[in-house]
């Protein structure tokens, strides 16, 4: 059984158009089919210009982050029957990212600050391979777990006001993944990355709007890992203090 | 081809698009009236230095149903404010050590608590030094 449903596009095709325009399309559609597919059949079977990113299908890439309805989704974890009752279907790039072409976000500045927080394992000395893994128990692992499960899909960034006024706000995802990191027990870089966190334009600029949490499609909850990171950085600033105090620098 | 991203500017009126936003900025709106109650705390403290008279006619202003308004709005700003904070404090407090953790409903329930506890705590109090106050003059 198939119905029909139109879907308000925004377009922008950066040799022809100065602002970003609206073109509609029906579909057909069925109960289980994703908005993500609906942009497929309309690229493949009514008008090939349409960009848009996608991959995997199944929530695990993070490529294909639109707005739906104004609310930052996965294309691919979207259902148009959840949108029949709205009886209006209006998708467009990510909100606060730049606009390559159509659907197409330009996510360079969010990828730039993943790298300022370092988001890998860091060792004072490293161990050679031959003295085996660094070993950690389940327990410790929990501290940090919900924090690893992000894909870098955008969507925080997309529903941070913050971010939205002043790009270069490290935002939900760096600041989630420096927390991790700085979580992990096998780690010792924490005082490389509190340098980032510390900053105007690292945890102090998130003022917990929340709506990075609600719209996050792995339930990574980026808004609790900033606001551990501004404990993380009071402590630190304590610290630094009394070592300043105490004639010691970079404690 | 030379690249032309299309710059989306945050508008004014961002937070008018999604309730979620919205309930943030009443949220963060509770300041304002709690900003206008300290207001008029500081300056009652201000008039008790300038003699009876002086506080005495601040005392009056008390009475105005514009304060009066004020203070229902303030203390329904700071009863939202408290509410909306402690929903948020187990997302901020974790606590995990290697031999314990706290589950962050035992964490709300403390905070729950603690609030109840200073609320009740300052309503017995004012009704006690209210007490006392009409008990003196009577």
């Amino acid at each position: 059984m198939s119905d029909s449903i139109t879907l308000h596009i925004s377009r922008y095709r950066p040799e022809q158009d100065d602002a970003p325009w609206v073109q509609s399309y029906e579909i057909p559609y069925h109960r289980d089919t994703s908005v993500l597919e609906a942009l497929n059949y309309i690229k493949d079977h009514l008008d090939p210009s349409l960009s848009h990113r996608w991959s995997c299908r199944m929530a695990i890439c993070g490529s294909c982050g639109v707005m739906i309805n104004d609310e930052p989704s996965l294309s691919c974890k979207s259902f148009l029957r959840d949108y029949i009752a709205a009886g209006e279907l209006h998708v467009r790039a990510m909100e606060n990212f730049p606009i390559e072409r159509d659907l197409v976000s330009d996510l360079g500045g969010f990828i730039d600050h993943l790298k300022t927080v370092q988001p890998y394992l860091m060792r004072e000395q490293d161990k050679p391979t031959s003295e085996g893994e660094y070993l950690q128990t389940p327990h410790e692992m929990g501290r940090y777990k919900a924090f690893s499960q992000c894909i870098n899909c955008g969507l925080c960034y997309a529903a941070c006001p913050q971010f939205g006024r002043n790009p270069e706000f490290l935002g939900p995802a760096a600041l989630t993944l420096a927390q991790r990191y700085n979580l992990d027990s096998r780690d010792e870089g924490q005082s490389q990355r509190m340098a980032h966190l510390n900053e105007e334009e690292g945890v102090w600029s998130c003022t917990f709007v929340g709506h990075c949490s609600a719209v996050c499609p792995k339930d990574v909850d980026p808004a609790a890992a900033i606001n551990q990171g501004k404990v993380a950085s009071t402590v630190n600033y304590g610290l630094n203090l009394l070592n300043l105090i105490r004639g010691k620098h970079d404690g | 081809m030379t690249a032309k991203p299309y710059i989306q500017r945050q508008p004014a009126g961002w937070w008018l698009k999604s309730s979620a936003y919205r309930r943030y900025m009443l949220r963060e709106a509770t300041a304002l009236p709690i900003f206008l109650y300290c207001l008029l705390l500081i300056s009652g403290l201000y008039q008790l230095t300038q003699g009876e008279a002086a506080f005495l006619d601040w005392l009056q202003v008390l009475r105005s149903p514009w304060v009066i308004a004020l203070h229902v709005v303030a203390f329904a700003a700071a009863l939202f404010h408290a509410w909306t904070w402690i929903e948020l404090v187990p997302k901020i407090l974790v606590v995990h050590t290697s031999r314990f953790t706290l589950s962050p409903q035992l964490i709300k329930r403390v905070h729950q608590g603690g609030a109840l506890a200073c609320f009740v705590g300052l309503i017995g109090l004012a009704v006690l030094l209210l007490t006392r106050a009409t008990t003196g003059a009577g």
